[in-house]
């Protein structure tokens, strides 16, 4: 059975927003639409986001790390939501493992975000539905589009080429190798609720500035006579 | 997690009415001093408050007008089933009262409406207890402890009857006196457990590594949101040092010294039996705010609001 996934490499991915942002643009307007704000130019603008960019440090000063986390509904292949939901309004599509909320069946009693350890639901309280990311499954079956537009819009967007999405389950697909070749892995496993969608570990690189240190940051070289003069000019403006 | 008001109040008029009516109907069974107009009271009682209940925890859901489609996911929600159960006593509770009503007695009606009820009482502490990611709910405890605080709602409001219309019948008296100690107890156990759960750690929800720190540098927002405000309640957590105390108090404490009284005394009086139901009815409301204020959702480790293990 197909399960489509994103599969994310952490590697590559700067923390830009660029994927929450393009999501909330495509989908605000979609046929899963709209994504409601709340207080949109006042103090406190807040509204619904099918997906958010968490960012971490790992390890102990000096030796940390910082990575970025974009968290989207993981359409767990044994999505806790699914059965709890009283009507049935929540779904988990056979055809390609997609996770849905039926809008006219939903009733907003929030069951399902209680039952989702990854907080992927977020609740419209102008719509009084519970809405989720939808994998754009208005753009990935949309014929009108060139095969190549058909992914999600986080897909599209990132900039840093940090996304894939496919089949994890079909050998041939760019999101099954991804995970097969680079150890992806998912996130909270003892949850039980197999997440589909993956994340590609990242790797311990250490820069070698040993050559900046030498040739660059010395008082006569001009390229740090010039960046030196610019940081002065511009402290100085401000 | 975020109290939500019309679930608490759910929990105290359905509790009450499932607890009065199960209690007043085995009583009539066993005893001889609950007159019929004592039995169509508390029928008519319960009636009232399990329809007030359900119209009242209507305001939880975003649309009203669909909540009829609950009852679509029998086999495997225990929401839908809570609805289920909840219609069916509701209907037939009204059907027996009718017929106490009309002068007409039946043992087999009542003893469904029990059945049904508590069947109702099991689907909502299952609602609770079945959910896998609040640790603090997640325990067969929840599911006892809400079947005892029915009978302690239940209890609390036949005393309370009992006064206006047989004073002189005590046998209520050790009823509540049993179901307040067995209620305390199981509430105490609730809270002396909370400290020995073992709780996921950050580490585990990303799956990194376990001896490396990690903590969370932003939340990718500078202002609430869904998860933030519906999983963690920042002002009741302040509050629920001074909440939780006042809870014991007026649901286990001063019932308990007013039953022991009762006890002693052999006498039942209008005034503080009135007293008594109060207080259980004001403690119990403000013992579900904490209980929802105490249940931590595990999606709150990605927003560094989770209690680590040592808290």
């Amino acid at each position: 059975m197909a399960q489509y996934a994103l599969v994310i490499d952490l590697n590559v991915c700067v923390g830009c927003h660029a994927c929450a942002v393009n999501c909330k643009e495509w989908n605000t307007q979609g046929q899963f639409g709209p994504l409601s704000d709340y207080d949109p130019y006042g103090e406190t603008p807040s509204g619904v986001w099918y997906n958010r960019v968490f960012t971490f440090e790992v390890g102990e000063f000096p030796n940390v790390e910082i990575f970025h986390i974009p968290k989207s509904c993981l359409h767990c292949q044994e999505a806790p939501c699914v059965p709890v939901c009283p009507t049935g309004a929540s779904y988990k599509r056979e055809e390609d493992g997609i996770v849905l909320v039926n809008y006219n069946d939903c009733i907003g009693c929030k069951l399902c975000s209680w039952n989702c350890p990854y907080g992927c639901r977020e609740f419209d309280e102008i719509e009084k539905v519970m809405k989720k990311c939808t994998l754009c499954i208005d753009r990935i079956y949309d014929e009108s589009l060139p095969p190549s537009q058909r992914k999600p819009a986080c897909v599209l967007t990132c900039p840093a080429k940090a996304r894939f999405f496919g089949d994890i389950e079909d050998p041939q697909s760019e999101a099954y190798k991804a995970i097969k070749e680079r150890g992806g892995y998912v996130l909270f496993p003892s949850t039980g609720a197999v997440p589909s969608n993956h994340y590609l570990p990242r790797t311990e690189k250490e820069l070698d500035l040993s050559d900046l240190e030498e040739r660059i940051l010395k008082p006569d070289s001009q390229l740090f006579l010039e960046v030196w003069k610019r940081i002065k000019t511009s402290k100085e403006d401000y | 997690m975020h109290p939500p008001l019309s679930l608490i109040f759910f929990f105290v008029t359905g509790g009450t009415s499932v607890g009065l009516f199960t209690l007043i109907y085995m009583l009539d069974i066993l005893s001889s001093d609950i007159s019929k107009e004592i039995l169509f009271m508390g029928s008519f009682v319960s009636l009232c408050l399990i329809a007030v209940g359900a119209v009242g925890a209507s305001f939880h859901l975003g649309h009203k007008l669909r909540a009829w489609k609950a009852v679509r996911r029998f086999r495997t929600s225990w929401l839908s089933r809570e609805a289920i159960f909840s219609g069916i006593y509701g209907a037939l509770l009204l059907l027996y009262t009718l017929l106490l009503h009309n002068s007409k007695n039946s043992l087999y009606i009542g003893a469904l409406v029990c059945l049904f009820g508590l069947l109702s009482a099991f689907s909502t502490a299952m609602i609770y207890a079945s959910n896998r990611f609040v640790l603090e709910w997640h325990t067969p405890v929840t599911v006892l402890y809400f079947l005892i605080m029915y009978l302690m709602l239940g209890a609390g409001a036949l005393n309370f009857l009992l006064s206006v219309y047989n004073p002189a019948y005590g046998g209520i008296f050790k009823i509540l006196l049993v179901v307040l100690v067995l209620a305390f107890l199981l509430r105490l156990y609730f809270n002396i457990r909370q400290p020995y759960i073992k709780r996921p750690s950050l580490a585990e929800a990303l799956n990194l590594p376990f001896n490396k720190p990690v903590r969370l540098v932003d939340k990718g927002t500078t202002t609430e949101n869904y998860c933030t405000k519906e999983f963690f309640y920042r002002k009741g957590k302040e509050r629920l040092s001074v909440f939780l105390p006042l809870a014991y108090l007026l649901t286990f404490f001063i019932p308990t010294a007013f039953s022991l009284y009762f006890l002693l005394m052999k006498e039942n009086q209008i005034l503080v039996s009135g007293v008594v139901f109060f207080s259980i009815l004001s403690g119990s409301i403000l013992e579900r705010w904490c209980f929802f204020v105490e249940g931590n959702h595990v999606q709150n480790l990605f927003y560094g609001l989770y209690p680590s293990e040592k808290s």
